[in-house]
Formats: structure tokens, sequence, C-alpha cells
């Protein structure tokens, strides 16, 4: 086949972005269903990149195994790891939400910190009914969000700006509403609906696995999680597409409001009660655990299943480091390393397989 | 004219990857002239410029002088301007919230020797001086927001001569007139005139044609990459000679035998009133039929796909397809969508394509909603869909998991071109869909838009590709702001690019 000239290159606009990886050549279409597939090698590196933290976290495990065999072997810390992280995922699923359709929601702690204040002041120190009380606690939670959308997706202001500015705000309501005191709320009924024991791990456990199941059964399978998706990945074709773009972005930011309110609910009922100074705290392992869930099943997408593993991995890492005899400073160091580390790491190893 | 020229630049290549955009170009600008370059859309022309400008490093064998002195390649900007080059960007870059001085004395403000902070009344003074020079009556303080097209296209220009002695140095416009109206281009033109009266070069890329032979002396046509015709004087040129020197005969012709007479059964689409820049447009498509629609590249036409998709509201119109009738000065892409119009819109990379997620869920996204349950969105569809889009257009991924970003363009445009016609549209609104993609994908393309309107829709091609235009319509309507779309029946591609250059009413600029 003689070579073809390759004209009409390039656009005036974009010249760089648009220069072609064509080889020029005029191949035949490929025949019906004979595509070439990728060879064993390519296999084993997207499997690499998908499941590569999977990988880190059965070592590190097998290495704090090792180290201290007779505490860290133990269904006691299996029960920790995995039966301590429900506000974690409740609240991680909140700020995933927005982060899928492109957006940032900085005050998922804060509107959790809202509910957990609020019910137990309603239902402890009120004495209202648990149930009004848990309502208007979630819903409290769920308006803040909508504040959110509003300003945010009708008003067009930058969603730094309003959710860090709602953060603040809903911290000193809840010191306001709490005056600054740890509250607290005992009810045998609330306990239950949280630590009740399913198949040896507290229910709440499961509403964890639940939430994230449901959220990654919407975005792979329904038209709404697919429109999410694309809304995120580029605003101006979902709308092109018939996507309503701003309709998607006001559900996420209220969904967020609705999930960090649940996740105040799961917090009330495990403990009992909140110290409103301290649900900012939250927010940082809540957004690393997502960023960090980026680096597997899905490399490169925001996905429920990989902000699972990301949770108990950072866990396991935690408690085993603990049990190893370092002090409450390894939090931080290691969520930030964990964090930059290995979705570093996963993009390294994708861009790897790509390359062709 | 002097003996030394004012820029000269020789052996001028530029490859990207296996694909050679610019071939041992030159260009020769003489002191005191306007000298145009012009191509078409890929010729190679942007890519010039950009070096010129240092945007691009050429390949090497290139030599750049400037009054007879060597400059250094890659061109380093600062070097370039101390050499006395400047140049106008398309949107000519203007701040809309500063004022005219701020505009003209970025990058180089007069500042107080002793703090160093901005002397704005001297900065002021030289802006004032600068427009004083240029005629252009314009308040230094007055926001830029606030000033007519014609003005601010002054004052870019004002920028670009801030640092330069009056009679020396190199303009460079890159399409900066584009934007303007006509009666302002005028205006602009005797300013360049008197910049270039003093000596001061200009060298003016543009698509105008006819803005081209009234205003330049001279003129570079570049196609496929390589001169054409090297500093033609235009006093000996008409704009049929020039468009036969920009699109040459090197694209493989697409035969698609139009159909003589198209299917009987009646309109795809029956486009009634649609007003485009203050005139009420309508526009028939049968189907089975192809129709072109084109003008002058940023002008009113390319409005027109995306008032017919309900991207962007209609003052008036409606579109009337076999599936329904919509109102499109409320419509929305939905409903569009659902009446069986579907827009293959421009900027596959902006617009069109979400890069980061697979072929086979772009191609399943605008479906999903009539295909897909609430709760559910089955896998095999999505499938079925990439293999038929896959092979029918010769889409080259190894699989429907690919994403978008690891396609070569040509075959980007192919799954965007399948995303849409996947909805089984009545009618199929294709905007430059030949866009920046290689000679094998285009001729796969073309013949896919023929393939499209053999199986009955109706297809409305919006392109400034001349060659596209003839060899895959059946008729192609040139619409001119506020005149009526004028049609033709032609194969040949001059016929066309005259039509398009050939603007009915004048500017009263005289021939240079």
């Amino acid at each position: 086949m003689p070579e073809t000239t390759v004209d009409h290159l390039v656009s005036d606009d974009e010249t760089s972005q648009r220069i072609l990886a064509d080889d020029g050549v005029v191949a035949p279409a490929p025949a019906q269903g004979e595509r070439p597939r990728r060879g064993g090698a390519g296999l084993l590196r997207t499997a690499a990149s998908k499941y590569a933290l999977i990988g880190v976290w059965a070592l590190m495990a097998l290495y704090f195994y090792s180290q201290v065999p007779d505490t860290f072997g133990t269904s006691g810390t299996f029960s920790s790891i995995f039966g301590s992280q429900q506000v974690l995922v409740f609240l991680a699923m909140s700020a995933l939400v927005t982060l899928v359709v492109g957006e940032f929601d900085l005050s998922v702690a804060a509107m959790m910190g809202i509910t957990a204040t609020v019910i137990p002041v309603l239902a402890g120190v009120h004495g209202m009914h648990i149930v009004p009380a848990c309502l208007i606690g979630v819903g409290a939670a769920v308006l803040a969000g909508a504040v959110n959308a509003f300003f945010v997706v009708v008003l067009d202001v930058s969603s730094f700006v309003v959710t860090l500015g709602m953060a603040t705000l809903l911290t000193g309501v809840a010191q306001m509403v709490s005056g600054s005191t740890i509250v607290s709320v005992s009810s045998p009924g609330l306990a239950k609906i949280a630590i009740g024991d399913v198949l040896g791990m507290p229910v709440s456990f499961w509403y964890g696995i639940a939430l994230a199941v449901l959220i990654a059964y919407v975005l792979a399978w329904t038209p709404l999680g697919r429109s999410m998706v694309f809304v995120g990945a580029n605003a101006e074709v979902a709308r092109l597409a018939g996507i309503r773009v701003q309709r998607v972005r006001f559900g996420a930011y209220v969904t967020a409001g609705l999930l960090a309110g649940l996740a105040g609910l799961v917090l009330v009922a495990t403990v009992g009660g909140f110290d409103s100074s301290t649900s900012n705290s939250y927010l940082l392992p809540a957004l690393a655990a997502v960023f960090l869930g980026t680096a597997v099943v899905q490399p490169g997408a925001f996905n429920p299943i990989g902000t699972m593993v990301a949770i108990y991995f950072l866990t396991t890492g935690i408690f085993g480091l603990q049990l190893l005899g370092y002090a409450g400073w390894i939090q931080n160091v290691f969520y930030g390393a964990g964090l930059v580390v290995a979705v570093a790491l996963a993009k390294v190893v994708r861009d790897r397989s790509r390359a062709r | 004219m002097t003996s030394t020229p004012r820029l000269e630049a020789r052996g001028a290549s530029k490859t990207f990857g296996p694909s050679t955009v610019l071939e041992d170009a030159h260009l020769v600008v003489q002191p005191g002239e306007i000298h145009s370059l012009v191509g078409q859309n890929g010729s190679g022309k942007s890519t010039l410029v950009k070096i010129l400008t240092g945007y691009h490093a050429p390949d090497s064998g290139m030599t750049l002088e400037v009054d007879g002195r060597p400059l250094a390649l890659p061109v380093q900007w600062r070097a370039a301007q101390a050499a006395g080059v400047s140049v106008v960007h398309q949107d000519m870059g203007l701040l809309d919230h500063l004022t005219v001085s701020e505009n003209v004395g970025i990058g180089g403000f007069a500042r107080k020797r002793l703090t160093g902070r901005i002397d704005w009344r001297r900065q002021d003074e030289v802006a004032a001086g600068i427009l004083e020079r240029l005629e252009i009556p314009v308040h230094p303080r007055t926001l830029v927001a606030d000033l007519a097209p014609a003005h601010r296209a002054g004052v870019a220009i004002a920028r670009a001569l801030r640092g330069t002695v009056p009679g020396e140095g190199l303009m460079v416009l890159d399409e900066a007139t584009r934007a303007l109206p006509r009666e302002d281009l005028a205006r602009i033109h005797d300013l360049l005139r008197r910049v270039v009266d003093s000596g001061t070069a200009v060298l003016m890329v543009s698509h105008n044609l006819e803005e081209v032979l009234t205003t330049s002396q001279r003129v570079t046509v570049l196609r496929d990459g390589r001169v054409a015709g090297a500093g033609l004087p235009t006093d000996e040129l008409t704009e049929a000679d020039l468009a036969r020197l920009m699109l040459g005969k090197t694209v493989d012709a697409v035969t698609r035998v139009p159909s003589v007479d198209p299917l009987p059964d009646g309109p795809a689409a029956e486009v009634a009133d649609l007003e485009v820049d203050g005139r009420p447009v309508s526009i028939t498509v049968r189907r089975g039929e192809v129709v072109g629609l084109t003008g002058l590249p940023g002008t009113g036409f390319e409005k027109v796909p995306y008032l017919l998709a309900g991207a962007t509201r209609a003052r008036t119109g409606t579109v009337t397809t076999p599936t329904g009738r919509v109102d499109l000065t409320r419509a929305s892409v939905s409903e569009t969508l659902r009446a069986g119009i579907a827009l293959v819109p421009e900027r596959r990379v902006r617009d069109g394509l979400a890069v980061d997620l697979s072929v086979r869920d772009n191609l399943a996204l605008p479906s999903l909603r009539r295909r897909g349950s609430p709760w559910l969105v089955r896998r095999g569809w999505q499938a079925e869909l990439t293999d038929d889009a896959v092979r029918r257009l010769g889409i080259k991924a190894r699989s429907g998991d690919d994403l978008v970003k690891e396609l070569s363009g040509g075959n980007q445009q192919k799954v965007l071109f399948a995303k849409w016609l996947s909805t089984d549209p009545d009618l199929l609104v294709l905007h430059e869909p030949t866009q920046a993609v290689d000679v094998g994908a285009r001729a796969d393309l073309l013949r896919a838009i023929g393939d499209a309107a053999a199986a009955g829709r109706g297809v409305l091609l919006v392109s400034t590709e001349p060659t596209d235009l003839v060899e895959i319509c059946d008729r192609v309507l040139v619409l001119h702001p506020g005149l009526e779309p004028r049609e033709l029946h032609t194969d040949d591609p001059d016929v066309l690019l005259e039509a398009v250059y050939n603007v009915p009413t004048t500017t009263g600029a005289t021939h240079a």
C-alpha cells in the first residue's frame, strides 16, 4: 500500500492538542469480531494497576501478623478494624457523590457534625422523642446541602467558597446549640440500630457495605449514575447529550447532605454523644479515603468500592502501627503518605500499561 | 522597498510525530508592506506563525532573519520582541475589566525608578502617545469593556506597537480581524495602512480573501504545509486565483453519487424562521438528502447547529421532523433529541466526548434514557452498539473499554459520529466533522455520512471545508450575515469558495 500523505492535520485553534497519532495509512476496517486483544503481560499490568492496593494491604497485614502475631492475629483485631469505621464510610460516600459529578464539598464533616449535635440536644437535653429528633437532625444536614447547591449551582459561586463557608458556619451553629459542650443521649433503641450484632459485626458495618454497593450500582448501572459520571467527566458533553446538568449537580449536593446527616446519625447511635468542636477533624480522612480509592478497582475514577478498600487499608495500617508501639501521631503521617504514594503509584502503573 | 527584508524565514519545517504539517516553507516580508499569509485549515499557516512567535520549535534546518540579523531558533520571544516583532492574537488578549492604559502597558509598565512601582501618570502618557500616533480616539483611562469593537482591535494593535520605534518592526496579526463587524474592518484597515506607511511591516493571517486582496500588497499561500505561492503581488490576483492556490488538488475525492432524486417520502426536517444574525432563515432537508451549510469563518452560520439542537436558545424558529415539532425558543437538548435531531458538535475534545471515559460509555450516553430503565442499564445493548460502531466505521480500538483519549483524532471523531448516529435521528446535524482528521478517517467519515443519508435520514453538514461540501452534499447553502441563503449545486470547490468569500456587499475599501 503506498504511503498516503497526511493532510488537514492541524486545526487553527488548538494546534498542539490535535496532533494525531494516526499512521496515516488507510487500513481496511477490521473484520467482524476480530480485534487485537491485550497480551498476557498487558492483562497482568492492568490487574496490577487495578488491585495493587489490595496486594499491598495483604502484604501489610502479613507483616503485622509476623511482627505481633499474638495481638494482630486475633478476631478482636479484625472486628476493631472492620467494625469501627462506619462513620467514615458514610462521610466518604457523601464526599464521593459530589466529587463524581465534578464538584467539591468541604462541608460534609460539618454537616455530619450538625446532625450529631442536634440529635442529642433535642433528645437528650430537651427530651424530645428520639425519632423526630433524628429526622430533624438529618433534615438539618439535607437543608445545608440544599443551601450549598443553591449557591453553587443556581448562583454559580465557587464551590470552595460556599462549602468552606458552610463548614465554618455549621461548626459555629453546632457549638451554639450545644453550648460548646459534649452533648449526649442515651437511647437503647438508637444504639440498637447501630451496634446490634449481625454475623459478628455491628449492624452499621453492613449499612456501610450496602451503601457502597448501592452507590456503585447506581453509578454503573442506572441512567442517573451514568449521567452523573458524564457530568463529572465533561459537563458540556453531558449537556449536549440532553442531560440536565444543573439538576444533577444540585441533586449531588443534596445527596451529600443526606449522607453526611446519616453519618452523623450513625455517629450518635454508636458513641451516644458528640463534641461539636471535633467535627472538622473527620473531613480530611474522608477525602483522603475517596482520593485513595481512585487508585483501586476503577483506577483514575472515583468509585465507592475503591473508597471502601481505601478506608480499611488505612485503618489496618494505623491499627497495626499502633500495635507495634507507635503513638497517635502515626495516624496523620500514615494517612498523608499513604494517600500521595498510593495514588501516584497507581497513576504511574496505569500510564505505563497504556503506553503502546 | 529596500533590499533587506524585514523578515526572512527559510527552510521552516515542523513534524509532529509521524505527520509533517510544515515542510520547507519560506516567508519574506518587506518593510512597509502588509503581507498576507493565507491557507486552508491545516495548511500549516498557524504552525508557521507559532514558530515565529516561539510557541513551536521548528525542525532543524530553518533560518530566520529580522532586518538581516539572524535570530536564534527556537525563537525566544524576548529576543524576537527586542528585534521588533510583535503579535496581535486572534482573541486580541485584552482584559475587559482593566483600563486601556493597563492593557497597553501589560508586560512592560512604566515604573518609578526609585520604588519600582508602576508610574501611572507616565504609563497613561505612554499609552496616550501610542494611541495618538495611531489616531485611535480613546482615552487611556477608559475600561476596555466599554469600547467599540474597532477600538478594541485598535488597543490590541497599540499594545503590540508599544515598544517599537515608528517605522521599524514587524507586527503579526493572527486572524485578529475575524471577529470584527464589516463596517469596523474598514477602520482597522485604514489603521493598518497608517502603520505600514511609516515603514513598519505587517504580517496578516486571514481567512477573508477580500480583505487580503484589498489591504495587503503581497500574499504568501500555504497548502498542505508547503508554499503554494510566495510573495505574490495582490494587484494581479483575483479571489478565484487565491482560492485555487489554497485548495490545490491533493485530497482524495470521496465519490458519493448524490441521489439524483432523493427518497420521495418527504422532509426529514423543516426549519422555519430560525433567526440567525437578525434574519429569519428557513431550511428544508429531505430524507436521504445531504445539505451543506457554509459561510465565512466566524459568522452566523456556525451557530445554526447549536440553535437546531437546542444547545443555544433561538430568538425565533421552529423545527418540524416526522417525529415531532420543536419550538427552538424554548427547546432543551433532550427535547430536540426526542424530536429526532442529533448534533455532532465541533471541538470533539471539549464538547463532543468525555475523553477520560471508555469508548463504550461514550457511545451509549445519548441512548441511556431511551434504552435503559430507570433502575438498570444493561450492558448487552451497549456492547452490541459498540461492536456495530467499530465495524461500520472502522474504528481502530482494542476494545470498547479503551478510553477515548487513547484513540487517535480520526478514531475519536468516528466515535463521536457513531455516538449520535446510534440515536437513530431523523436529522443529523454535523459541525466540521472532518476537522483535524487524516485522509483515511476523512474518507471513512464521509462514506458514513453518505450511508446515513441513504438510510433515509436527512443530513445537515455545517462546514468550512469546501471539498467536503462539494463531494458529499446534494446542495450547499451559503449563508452570509443578513442575507438570504444562496443555494449552489456544484462539484467544483473553487465555485463554492468564490461564493463564500465573495460577499455581496462591499466595505467600500479600495483595492490596493
